[in-house]
């Protein structure tokens, strides 16, 4: 699986950072390393609902640390 | 014309408890001359400035009209106030003038020596006395050679640590070893004045006993460096820039994210991207096969702007950016350090996302940053030219 985090302007304002050290640790906590790829993305072209991620070839908008846990039961604990 | 460049830079540090420096420091830039002219008035405070400022002001502009020394030094005899209390009007001055970057002309009256490094190494040029309206004046004419590095200091600089740590001062010599010892042709002439002047305040525990200015001219090689900062307004000029921003010799620096993609499909090439933060505030850079550097726009390019008014005024933050490798801290290092001519290609895109969305990275605090941007650029005396797509 491949998961691409967006770091454009808008998605860094509203929180990549943050976004990006939950998903090291939700990979790193699930020993999902061996099949998840973790990487940045420039722009996802949803500057409007950042911050964007991309799982695949899949583009899910507006994740935030809040509702992150549910993103990642959703999108990847449960697709892998 | 070679293709040197003479980079100029100087701190100052003011006399403990005095808002204004009694030294002062002119840099004029006219056809292929640069002239830079150093004047400590007598005292400190308000009238050290005055006498200073006048001396300066009155030298650069009358050199850079091509009058002669003896012309210079008799204006400012008959110009300068008479102080009060001590009955003389002084001011010592040091003129350094670069010709077409082959030849130095250098000029002190009574400020310590000016010092030349030559490959890193002290350089003993030889001077010519004259006295000019009683005036004991050095003349001295050195022709250039890439790397030389030109330090003229006020006396405070020697004066730095009398009676507190050291006995007769940071002598001339002991600046010399010191200049020598941390000497990398890769440094700019900001760089090294401020490594002096900061070395002075230690040694005078932070609380200057005197104005104590450091100027540096470093002889560089001309190094250009091309930066992209958005997409252009209209989509079928994507190739037009790109074909005319890789065209230009030296390095190639874009910033943005949809400009990297448009680079990053005009060359073929795919953008690898990171997810580690070496500084979490900046966006990590990025890389495409071809390109020196790619990086976020806005963002990043604020953070530039930034160091740039720092790198202009204290340059406290230099510690920060020389080391640290997020975006922002490459490219200042690239303008700031590398750079002696930079093209900036500037796309007047407007992400339609942005203006939308509350966050405020409008299109005009774009134009923002590279309006303010170039204006730092050009008073660190680079060569700057914008094209809008």
């Amino acid at each position: 699986m491949e998961i691409r985090v967006c770091i454009g302007s808008s998605c860094h304002l509203r929180g990549s950072y943050d976004i990006i050290n939950l998903m090291k640790s939700g990979i790193e906590k699930n020993n999902l390393e061996d099949k998840v790829n973790l990487a940045a993305a420039f722009c996802l072209g949803k500057c409007g609902d950042g911050v964007s991620i991309k799982i695949d070839e899949q583009v899910i908008s507006g994740v935030t640390a809040e509702n992150f846990n549910e993103v990642f039961d959703t999108y990847v604990l449960s697709a892998v | 014309m070679n293709d040197l460049f003479a980079d100029v830079g100087y701190v100052s540090l003011n006399h403990v408890g005095e808002e204004l420096c009694g030294d002062m420091v002119e840099v004029v830039r006219k056809d292929n001359e640069l002239i830079v002219v150093l004047a400590d008035g007598l005292g400190s405070g308000v009238k050290a400035n005055i006498l200073s400022t006048l001396t300066s002001k009155i030298i650069s502009t009358m050199i850079a009209e091509n009058m002669s020394v003896d012309d210079c030094v008799a204006t400012i005899a008959a110009a300068l106030p008479v102080c009060k209390k001590r009955g003389v009007a002084y001011s010592t001055f040091t003129i350094m003038r670069f010709i077409e970057n082959t030849e130095a002309e250098i000029i002190q009256f009574d400020n310590p020596a000016v010092i030349l490094l030559r490959k890193g190494k002290n350089y003993e040029y030889p001077m010519n006395e004259r006295v000019i309206e009683g005036k004991k004046i050095l003349e001295s004419r050195i022709s250039l050679e890439q790397d030389d590095v030109f330090i003229a200091m006020s006396d405070g600089a020697i004066y730095a640590g009398v009676g507190q740590v050291l006995n007769y001062g940071w002598q001339r010599e002991n600046i010399i070893a010191f200049v020598e010892a941390n000497y990398d042709y890769r440094q700019t002439a900001k760089i090294i004045a401020s490594s002096i002047t900061d070395e002075c305040n230690h040694l005078y525990d932070m609380k200057p006993g005197d104005d104590t200015t450091a100027v540096a001219v470093q002889i560089r090689k001309r190094k250009p460096c091309n930066l992209l900062f958005g997409p252009p307004k209209d989509q079928n000029d994507d190739n037009k820039m790109l074909a005319l921003f890789f065209s230009k010799q030296g390095k190639h620096i874009v910033c943005g994210g949809t400009t990297s993609k448009i680079t990053a499909k005009y060359l073929g090439k795919e953008i690898v991207t990171r997810v580690d933060y070496s500084d979490p505030t900046i966006p990590p850079a990025a890389s495409i096969e071809g390109v020196d550097l790619v990086t976020e726009g806005v963002i990043t390019m604020a953070r530039v702007l930034d160091y740039a008014k720092n790198y202009l005024q204290d340059n406290s933050l230099f510690e920060k950016w020389e080391k640290q490798n997020d975006g922002a801290s490459e490219i200042a290092r690239l303008l700031f350090k590398e750079a002696t001519d930079i093209n900036l290609f500037v796309g007047r895109a407007q992400n339609l996302a942005h203006q939308k969305s509350d966050l405020n990275i409008s299109f005009s605090i774009k134009s923002k940053i590279v309006e303010e941007l170039t204006q730092c650029l050009e008073d660190m005396g680079k060569n700057v030219i914008v094209n809008y797509f």
